[in-house]
């Protein structure tokens, strides 16, 4: 391949990050997908109800209100589904790979001397299934984040000192060739 | 003034004085329309408003006199810290790395002309809140403390150079000088966008004086809006657009001179000094390694002209990027020609970037925005024309709409495109004007790769490279392709061990 002439590397030769295999969310995530979901809807319906019960001028509506609930809560379940199953992340020596998206597939590869900092939050119902999700910042502004849901805990503890051990070895490597 | 500020010191003594115009300035800002209120219609006597006014104004000279006493700023050397403590009654402490410093600047207003000094902003990278602002200070002092701010890693670094070279720095013959005459082309050929929004808001912000004013002197609305609306029949529209246009030219001329007067840019040790401005004059030091991107655009005009803007991008951190924030860590050249473009661009990327293989979208770039911008309207404008006989006379616009959009969308298609070589990832893109963004490979973040289903079969996708200053898409290229210049880029962000700051 002639496209770089003057750098003596092969550009087939360098890792790919499209060959990787991606580690997919834990099956206990899309539980608490659909908790969250069911929870959200429970509300939608419950005033839903409340309002075809209540408010007469809305009551010969029911039916379609009641049957456009029905859609929105299955293309919704399937949205989430087709995003869960696109869901997948992997961890390499030097970067952080992370596939997600509803319709398109969207992959961002993170350097790791480009991270700024990490979080690792656990909401109420990761808890439970004991997962958390890594939360990764760059100086690239909000489009430059990584969000890695539903990772095992043990696991997301591990990633994060990994990554932080490796941040400090890359700054220590760095004072060294300044002095 | 001790010259190397390592004890804490003040700001000049006259500094109160701008300081004290500066807040009643601003509480007069504020209070303008209920004053003028309570001086017109207030039927008491007028003395007491006075009193109060005068009373504001001793309130807030004893409030900057107590900001000056508590304002100091020092450097510390062993710590490489620029160290600023203000606040009357709690006690603030604002600490920069000298490290973190983007950019310094030294600004003069019109009162601070006056008196004969000059006040220093410093622009870190970091979030909102933690630039500083020092309202007086001398010339030598300011340019002193400058030096050190932005030259203190790279004296520290080879101190076997004599330190004295940099203190007594004589500015080195000016790189770049737009001349009046360069200044009026500018303004002739650019910027319509930001002046046509600055007019519009102004005539909204007249509307509403306007009303104030009404209601306070009891003038008759309707006799003023049945005047001004004569007025307007009186002309004809095509008188009131060519008026228009004129004023547009001139708010764009007007704006160009008070912005970008004598600008100059010179080259110092290890930073980039930019001056400009009529009135007040803004000099800005940037460090050219901690530019993100560097850009530049073209029109029609201005190619004639051999004409080019030119802005260089920092890094923007902050959650919430207003747009005034983003304006602050953008500066502007404009009006330099192609030669003296080179040589900038030498200045801030070591050399002049030289296009390398180029990689052109796929003709699929052309569908979303000729469904949405052309096909969509017209078929809304073509059912509304064929229910209201008003509309129907003009249905012969929709075929030129659809034939100037399509051209539009074309030129678009042609114009972008990304060239990647080993150093330099330059994209090109624009209709009217023609955009260049150049960045080095290590200053990306992170990179997105992003695919239809549908565009799978066909081996087409989107790229997005993260910078600190933005991010550079690349729309329906190869994916293929893409995935190659993906791992390229990877590779030299993981290997070489440049930074990016």
């Amino acid at each position: 391949m002639e496209m770089f002439t003057n750098e003596a590397i092969d550009i087939n030769a360098l890792p790919k990050y499209e060959e990787i295999a991606l580690k997919k969310p834990h099956q206990d995530y899309w539980k608490i997908i659909c908790l969250n979901l069911a929870i959200c809807f429970l509300f939608l319906g419950l005033i839903a109800g409340l309002l075809v019960f209540f408010v007469a001028k809305i009551t010969p509506y029911s039916t379609l209100i009641f049957s456009s609930y029905l859609a929105l809560l299955i293309i919704f379940f399937f949205l989430f589904w087709a995003s869960f199953k696109k869901r997948g992340y992997a961890i390499r020596a030097k970067d952080v790979i992370y596939k997600d998206g509803i319709i398109a597939e969207t992959t961002t590869i993170v350097p790791l001397n480009r991270i700024q900092h990490i979080e690792l939050n656990e909401g109420f119902f990761s808890r439970i299934f004991k997962l958390g999700s890594l939360q990764i910042f760059t100086a690239g502004g909000v489009s430059g984040h990584l969000k890695i849901m539903g990772i095992p805990i043990e696991e997301a503890k591990n990633i994060r000192d990994l990554i932080l051990n490796k941040l400090d070895t890359i700054d220590t490597t760095d004072t060294e060739n300044v002095i | 003034m001790n010259s190397d500020f390592s004890k804490p010191q003040r700001q000049s003594a006259s500094g109160i004085i701008v300081i004290a115009a500066h807040s009643v300035f601003k509480i007069l800002k504020a209070t303008i329309i209920p004053i003028m209120f309570a001086f017109f219609k207030s039927t008491g006597s007028k003395f007491y408003l006075l009193i109060g006014i005068l009373a504001l104004i001793i309130i807030a000279i004893i409030i900057s006199y107590l900001w000056y006493r508590r304002f100091t700023f020092f450097l510390d050397k062993e710590k490489q810290e620029f160290i600023v403590n203000k606040g009357i009654l709690n006690r603030d402490q604002v600490i920069i790395q000298l490290d973190k410093i983007q950019q310094v600047n030294i600004n003069q207003n019109l009162l601070q002309k006056l008196i004969g000094v000059y006040g220093l902003k410093i622009d870190t990278a970091g979030a909102s809140g933690e630039e500083v602002n020092i309202y007086a200070i001398d010339e030598n002092a300011a340019y002193n403390l400058k030096d050190h701010l932005l030259n203190r890693a790279m004296v520290d670094s080879n101190r076997t150079s004599s330190n004295d070279a940099s203190l007594v720095q004589t500015a080195e013959k000016p790189v770049l000088k737009v001349s009046a005459f360069t200044l009026l082309k500018v303004g002739l050929t650019s910027n319509y966008g930001q002046s046509l929004t600055l007019m519009f808001v102004f005539f909204l912000y007249t509307i509403q004086e306007a009303r104030h004013i009404m209601d306070l002197f009891e003038l008759d609305q309707d006799v003023v809006k049945s005047s001004v609306l004569g007025l307007a029949t009186l002309f004809s529209l095509a008188i009131i657009v060519i008026v228009l246009l004129f004023t547009l030219l001139a708010i764009n001329l007007v704006r160009t001179f008070y912005k970008y007067f004598d600008l100059q840019i010179s080259k110092h040790t290890h930073s980039l000094l930019l001056s400009s401005g009529l009135i007040a004059k803004k000099n800005t030091l940037i460090n050219p390694d901690k530019v993100q991107v560097t850009k530049y655009s073209q029109n029609y005009f201005q190619k004639k002209l051999n004409l080019l803007n030119m802005s260089l991008k920092q890094a923007q951190f902050g959650q919430n990027k207003t747009g005034e924030e983003l304006q602050g860590n953008t500066l502007e050249i404009v009006g330099c020609n192609a030669a003296e473009r080179d040589e900038l661009l030498k200045m801030i990327l070591q050399h002049v970037p030289v296009k390398g293989k180029s990689f052109i979208p796929n003709w699929r770039f052309l569908n979303l925005p000729t469904f949405f911008k052309l096909i969509l309207p017209v078929v809304i404008f073509l059912i509304v024309a064929i229910n209201i006989a008003e509309v129907r006379a003009y249905i012969g616009l929709a075929l030129v709409y659809l034939i100037l959009g399509f051209l539009m969308i074309l030129i678009s298609f042609r114009r972008h495109r990304i060239a990647v070589n080993q150093d330099f990832i330059i994209k090109t893109s624009g209709i009217w004007d023609v955009t260049t963004e150049i960045i080095q490979p290590n200053k990306i973040q992170a990179i997105t790769a992003s695919q239809y289903p549908w565009h799978k079969s066909v081996d087409v996708g989107h790229l997005s490279l993260h910078t600190a200053a933005g991010q550079i898409r690349f729309k329906y290229g190869n994916y293929s392709e893409i995935k190659q210049l993906v791992n390229y880029w990877l590779y030299q962000v993981e290997c070489g061990n440049k930074n990016w700051m």
